[in-house]
């Protein structure tokens, strides 16, 4: 009996005991802890991860692995990118900032969470490191004139990476179906209404006006205009401000600079917002619009808009409308796409331009190596370099054209303004159409804009964080709906303006304009 | 799942007192520490994995800040708690969370028996196990294959129209933007979780009802009873130990909103909110919009102490009712 218990015993303690072990073993983190910045790193064990937004490009592997086989004969480092899909890219960064992770650079901007980050130090102030004087290659692509624009409060907080000296989101439509309809030039509002109406009648399988999960905030009030605000694109000097990137935009004095008051007004007081509502409200009732806006990823969008089915696209001046048309030409054989830009009185409307970067690379505070990060900004400035990650394998993905251009041979395309853009190395695809080319070109000069009375003015959350907070969430749940038209006018934004004045508009709107008028003051 | 005890007989005391039972306690403690070993590696699983990160929980008593850390962050009372409740969302969430829920929880036990039930009538063997497994399915469909699946039925792939719009246009009826209408989403989401559930928790009482003593049937054909009177008196009276127990588990979760499948499904979509906003899903908003930890982690802890409570007044009600079936 005692033998027998003996055995059982020795059995459930063995049992017990290895299933423990087993346990402890799993728990144990037995992987090789990273060392300390500066300290002695062990050569080619360190691979900066960065943060990048949308789908992994076709055929990144390969430039991968060509990009770390170069980084690490010249640097001794090699790079690990994560790629975030769009729908979720601003609130995962945020969180993996505010968590402590230690990724190295990511993609940030003010309509992100950039402002959120520099008063909460998540992100490195770059002046000293920029002026070190150990990055050659990226002060040369980076004109000073540029990062100058956009110290906030004289501190740089991101490289700025543009290949535009302005950017000003417009349309990208399918011009087949214009020519087909009889619209062949297109160049204001009226023009755009009657395509997307005309599109509707005749084509019933496409969409006349793609929107996605991305775009509602970008509709009605936003700086430089509101996407389909025909006031705004009458009127392009209205300056709006908001604290962060999803918060709520207030409209600023337009004559602050000469009274010092900034008079900062929810968008909806400011002249043509609320009729702009009425009119997207109408888009939405008729079918111009897609039904899913609020869910539909960016992504799918897109390659809708490449699968002929949606006629008119958000584009942007930085000559990448055009690198979408060898897909559709191949979905849809002799499609064509054209840019509108509705302005009125087109390439000499002198629109207001904050000349802000809208994309900067920052450093991660907390990042394994800001002195690596910046060597890589630097090793991307070469021109090599940057068309190795830019462009794809040479022969593969792509061919030189001359020195500035180039051919697409495959469908790599690289988020380069959230790591690489460098204004002076960008080389333009060849075949960009000659409308995306006119608007281009007008956006490389300064004297085709006026600038914004309140340029460099960016507001620090910090002081209203918990009803900043608030507002936020009030925006996503009853702005959106109101900015792509799928909610009566009068009651959504009724319901809004009650749900901002819970939380805490007015004292949002007070902390605005103390901000707003301490900057008028230090102009 | 909790296995069930009916309750131990109580056992005769021994005839003399205290030192006894000492030694009766000691022996116990002799022959049972290896069993109690046994059980140590789940005792440590539990405390490494359940317990230790509660330590956690302060950061919902904290104005928390990375830079800080959890334990150096300062303090600030209450003030995560009360931004929740003066948000003005608390109310219409409670609600949301409680009212989806009863409305899951009813809807799939009812339907769960109405099926166990329809399957014991089946003769043929074959059909029977076909049945079961047909049914059984929808169980490991994951919620982004069923949000996408009800996107092309209730608004089509390009968002416009849908099989349900094609059809309700047939019958003469307006299309409906089913995406952009609350009212009828919580009734939606309910059909959903009855396809999703319904055969998984038909299977639980299918097993019990294989454990109904075949006399009780044989008696009631002596009686004279038909098909449907056995099922109506017999079947569905018998599995009413196993409701119980599934009623009670279910309304210790009732706090927790059932975020895959709610957050598949509406996402971001802020005019779908007002009917189907739960804890959290607005907890899971909070985090990845404001990066607010504190905040969130005070939801989180308001929703576990109210689950918990729930659970133990789940439990004294069925006990109070059912002893010979009570989990505790």
């Amino acid at each position: 009996m005692s033998h027998h218990l003996m055995s059982r015993r020795r059995l459930l303690a063995t049992g017990g005991g290895l299933s423990l072990a087993a346990l402890l073993a799993a728990c144990s983190d037995d992987s090789p802890k990273s060392q300390a910045t500066g300290g002695a790193q062990s050569a080619g064990a360190l691979a900066l991860s960065l943060l990048l937004p949308g789908d992994v490009p076709a055929g990144w592997d390969a430039v991968l692995a060509e990009v770390n086989k170069k980084l690490q004969a010249d640097l001794g480092f090699t790079i690990k990118p994560q790629f975030i899909p769009w729908t979720s890219y601003g609130q995962q960064a945020l969180l993996k900032f505010t968590a402590g992770e230690k990724f190295d650079t990511a993609l940030q901007a003010r309509w992100l969470n950039m402002t959120q980050l520099a008063a909460s130090g998540s992100i490195v102030e770059l002046s000293s490191l920029l002026s070190s004087g150990k990055y050659p290659n990226l002060t040369a692509t980076i004109d000073p004139k540029i990062i100058e624009l956009n110290r906030w409060s004289g501190k740089l907080y991101g490289l700025p990476q543009i290949n535009s000296v302005a950017r000003f989101h417009h349309f990208s439509i399918r011009q087949d179906l214009a020519d087909k309809l009889g619209m062949s030039d297109i160049t204001d509002f009226a023009g755009l209404e009657k395509f997307w109406y005309d599109v509707k009648q005749k084509n019933k399988d496409i969409i006349p006006i793609g929107v996605s999960s991305r775009m509602p905030k970008l509709l009605v009030a936003w700086n430089p205009v509101g996407w389909l605000n025909p006031y705004m694109w009458d009127n392009p000097t209205m300056s709006i401000a908001s604290f962060t990137g999803d918060s709520l935009n207030f409209v600023l004095a337009a004559d602050g600079k000469q009274t010092g008051s900034s008079n900062p007004i929810p968008w909806w007081e400011a002249p043509g917002m609320v009729d702009a509502l009425r009119k997207i409200r109408k888009y939405y009732q008729d079918g111009l619009i897609n039904k899913n806006a609020l869910t539909l990823d960016s992504k799918a969008l897109d390659s809708q808009f490449k699968a002929g089915r949606v006629a008119t696209g958000w584009a942007m001046t930085d000559g990448l409308s055009s690198t979408g048309l060898p897909e559709l030409t191949k979905n849809v054989p002799g499609a064509m796409i054209a840019n509108v830009m509705p302005l009125k009185g087109g390439e000499s409307a002198k629109p207001y331009q904050t000349f802000q970067s809208d994309n900067f690379v920052v450093l991660n505070a907390k990042g394994e190596s800001n002195e690596k990060a910046m060597q890589l900004q630097d090793w991307v400035s070469i021109k090599e370099n940057h068309d190795l990650l830019n462009y794809g394998l040479p022969g593969k993905d792509w061919n030189p054209v001359g020195d500035d251009k180039y051919e697409q041979l495959s469908t790599y395309a690289f988020p380069g303004f959230a790591l690489s853009w460098r204004a002076k190395l960008e080389r333009r695809v060849k075949g960009m159409t000659e409308s995306e080319a006119k608007w281009f070109d007008w956006a490389q000069d300064i004297d085709n804009f006026t600038v914004d009375p309140y340029a460099g003015f960016v507001p620090d959350p910090e002081p209203i964080k918990r009803e900043n907070t608030q507002v936020t969430a009030a925006m996503t749940q009853f702005a959106n709906p109101l900015f792509i038209g799928a909610v009566d006018v009068d009651q959504g934004l009724d319901k809004l303006k009650k749900a901002l004045e819970r939380a805490g508009l007015a004292k949002v709107q007070a902390e605005m304009a103390k901000q707003a008028d301490a900057y008028l003051k230090g102009q | 799942m909790s296995t069930l005890q009916t309750r131990p007989e109580p056992q005769t005391r021994p005839p003399s007192g205290a030192p006894d039972r000492r030694r009766v306690r000691r022996r116990a403690v002799r022959t049972n520490w290896t069993i109690g070993l046994l059980a140590l590696p789940a005792v440590v699983f539990f405390l490494v994995f359940s317990y230790l990160p509660m330590s956690g929980l302060v950061v919902a008593f904290k104005e928390f800040d990375v830079n800080l850390g959890i334990f150096g962050s300062p303090w600030n009372g209450l003030e995560n708690f009360t931004y929740f409740l003066e948000s003005g969302d608390a109310a219409r969430i409670l609600f949301n969370t409680l009212f989806l829920n009863i409305l899951f929880l009813g809807a799939t036990l009812a339907a769960g028996m109405v099926l166990a039930i329809m399957l014991n009538e089946i003769r043929s063997t074959f059909f029977k196990r076909v049945s079961q497994s047909v049914v059984f399915f929808p169980y490991f469909v994951s919620p982004v294959v069923i949000s996408i699946i009800l996107q092309v039925l209730l608004a089509g792939a390009s968002g416009g129209g849908g099989a349900v719009n094609d059809a309700l246009g047939g019958l003469g009826f307006p299309a409906v933007d089913w995406y952009t209408e609350p009212g009828p989403w919580p009734w939606i989401l309910t059909v959903v979780k009855i396809w999703q559930l319904g055969g998984y928790l038909s299977v639980i009482f299918l097993a019990a009802i294989t454990g109904i003593p075949e006399e009780v049937y044989e008696a009631g054909t002596i009686d004279g009873a038909s098909r449907a009177q056995m099922a109506w008196r017999i079947t569905l009276p018998l599995l009413k130990p196993t409701a119980a127990v599934l009623l009670v588990l279910g309304v210790g979760r009732i706090f927790y909103g059932d975020f895959g499948t709610i957050y598949a499904i509406v996402g971001d979509n802020g005019t779908l909110f007002d009917s189907t906003d739960v804890i959290d899903t607005y907890v899971f908003r909070a985090l990845r919009q404001l990066g607010d930890f504190g905040t969130t982690a005070a939801i989180g802890l308001f929703q576990s102490v109210v689950g918990f409570v729930l659970v133990v007044i789940a439990v004294l009600i069925q006990r109070k009712y059912s002893k010979e079936t009570s989990v505790l």
